[in-house]
């Protein structure tokens, strides 16, 4: 009994603790990141820290991943909202995942292969015959094949190692002769480190790969049940991105002072690269062009990746919209 | 276990099988989030030619692994109980060894051995070593000392009494620790595979997983239990060859 009433009163005090958190009447949502913290994600952080969030009556609680994706706990509804990629909406969206992508993070892929110059990559030609480390995903090899083509080369000639989680630098000193990065964040280490290394940019080869990477990703629950909710999510993370693409030093320096376990250096010259390439080319920040989605679909079907997509609730521009406005 | 008592788990495994199909049609729940038995197993059918030669890379994984474990195992335990000091000294940093979790050694023997097999191997060994090893000491422990005195009494050397006595005595105690060890070696290499491969369950888990394909990932589930239930079985096997005589001296 005594043990009961003791269960009770911690039960009774969680209550009250959690009380006193939403007392101001903020709505808890929670955000899931795809990956560490890193640059991607500064306009979240600066909507959280500048008090975007709250003037839209939304505490964001930012989750870090662990093994489980971002994409199937945001469809699942345990997450409001995610951090994605398009490639993952699409493939997600075939596999009837109910996610949506709300807004572009960064309007232009900026992903492509990286290799240490002393392995005598230049082109992706040079890619038979050579190890790739992969991270994990059916879209690789199909990737590799599309940059290939335009050269002629031949993707099933490279040998291909899943490295996981392994340190890409690591990883390459070792046995992989390649492997594929985001420039906004592991080009900026190499260029720290001063590695020597050579970048080959997926899109300068292969168009067609241009894809929305990151972009944010909600649920079709969460847009038909609160779509004020979504609204005033977008509206201040909008506010959050304007003010990183503005204010790359500044913007920097709230990143570090939330995640002081990243690399300050790091942070600060990454945002600096990064800063404008949020918006580039594109009326407003987090705009998605239909025919984008449309012809990665389509790439993705051709490649049989994918069974078949109906593209069209992959994505909506209706909350930067708004934001916008 | 008889094979006229297997019905009864046989028949639970069934209903539990039969209520997970009817809960998942009720429930409507999404083939993403709970696959239904039904899919898991027409999926199975799909993609066997696909995962098989994955299931092939991780037998080769396990067999090499786990060899090298009762190999090591059983020579470290005979070390340790012919020398008593050294096993005092070394069976702290046994029971240490133990506690360092697969998923943050792996990453690191990849780095220093690079990410061809050697690592995996060595991660399969070091995990189950460890039960080979300490129930092999038990086993050398349990002799029966009224034999061994009688033994000593006749004059046997310690080579003698090692190999005629202690060494068939601890038969049975080895194969508890094998068995133990073998239950979850699938799931290590599983794990290493995970965490860095070319081929095996694992990256064949990881590519269904990122692609959000539920049902694969249940049918690598499934691949991977049987595996264990077949290697375990195999060491049961052997333990009934190895112990035959102890089944028929009542008899004598």
């Amino acid at each position: 009994m005594r043990i009961v009433l003791k269960y009770l009163a911690l039960l009774s005090l969680v209550f009250l603790l959690t009380g006193c958190q939403t007392k101001e009447g903020n709505e808890k949502v929670q955000l899931f990141l795809d990956w560490t913290p890193n640059t991607n994600h500064t306009g979240i952080y600066v909507a959280k820290e500048k008090g975007f969030f709250e003037e839209v009556g939304l505490d964001v609680e930012i989750m870090l991943p662990g093994e489980v994706c971002a994409e199937q706990i945001v469809g699942s509804g345990k997450g409001q909202f995610g951090i994605s990629f398009q490639n993952q909406v699409t493939q997600a969206r075939s596999e009837d995942l109910p996610i949506v992508s709300i807004a572009a993070i960064i309007q232009k892929n900026t992903g492509g292969y990286y290799t240490p110059k002393a392995k005598g990559i230049k082109t992706p030609k040079d890619f038979e015959g050579h190890k790739y480390g992969a991270y994990g995903s059916e879209l690789e090899k199909a990737s590799l094949q599309a940059v290939m083509n335009k050269e002629g080369g031949d993707a099933s000639k490279i040998e291909t190692v899943q490295v996981g989680n392994t340190d890409y630098f690591v990883a390459l000193e070792r046995d992989i002769d390649f492997v594929s990065i985001f420039y906004a964040w592991t080009g900026i280490e190499g260029e720290i480190r001063d590695a020597d290394m050579h970048f080959i940019k997926t899109t300068d080869f292969a168009p067609e790969l241009d894809t929305y990477s990151p972009l944010i990703i909600t649920n079709d629950k969460m847009i038909e049940d609160n779509p004020d909710t979504v609204q005033a999510f977008i509206n201040a993370v909008y506010k959050g991105y304007e003010f990183a693409i503005d204010n790359p030093q500044k913007s920097a320096d709230i990143l570090i002072a939330a995640e002081p376990d990243l690399q300050p250096e790091l942070v600060r010259r990454s945002q600096e690269w990064l800063s404008p390439h949020y918006k580039e080319g594109a009326e407003a920040w987090g705009v998605q062009e239909a025919s984008r989605w449309e012809n990665f679909a389509e790439f993705m079907v051709k490649h049989q990746i994918i069974g078949e997509v109906d593209i069209q609730q992959a994505f909506t521009n209706e909350f930067i919209a708004n934001a916008m406005k | 276990m008889r094979i006229e008592n297997m019905w009864k788990p046989v028949l639970a495994l069934l209903i539990a099988i039969t209520l997970w199909e009817i809960a998942v049609k009720l429930l409507q729940i999404e083939v993403w989030v709970l696959p239904a038995p039904s899919v898991i197993a027409k999926e199975m059918f799909i993609v066997f030619p696909a995962i098989f030669p994955h299931m092939l890379a991780t037998i080769k994984l396990v067999f090499i692994g786990f060899s090298s474990a009762i190999v090591l195992g059983i020579s470290v335990a005979t070390m340790l109980h012919i020398l008593p000091t050294a096993r005092e000294i070394v069976m702290p940093f046994l029971v240490i060894s133990q506690n360092i979790p697969t998923i943050v050694l792996a990453p690191l023997l990849m780095i220093w051995f690079g990410l061809g097999d050697f690592p995996k191997y060595l991660i399969i060994a070091t995990t189950a070593f460890f039960p080979i090893a300490i129930a092999t000491l038990d086993g050398f422990r349990q002799t029966e000392r009224d034999l061994m005195h009688y033994m000593q009494m006749m004059g046997a050397t310690k080579k003698q009494i090692f190999l005629r006595l202690q060494l068939p005595d601890a038969i049975p105690s080895i194969f508890s620790g094998i068995k133990i060890a073998a239950t979850y070696s699938v799931m290590t290499a599983v794990v290493a595979e995970w965490l860095g491969a070319q081929k095996g369950i694992g990256v064949f888990m990881t590519l269904s997983a990122s692609s959000y394909r539920t049902p694969r990932v249940f049918v690598a589930i499934v691949i991977t239990i049987i595996l264990s239930l077949a290697f375990f079985g195999l060491f049961l096997a052997l333990e009934k060859w190895f112990t035959r005589w102890k089944r028929n001296e009542g008899v004598q």
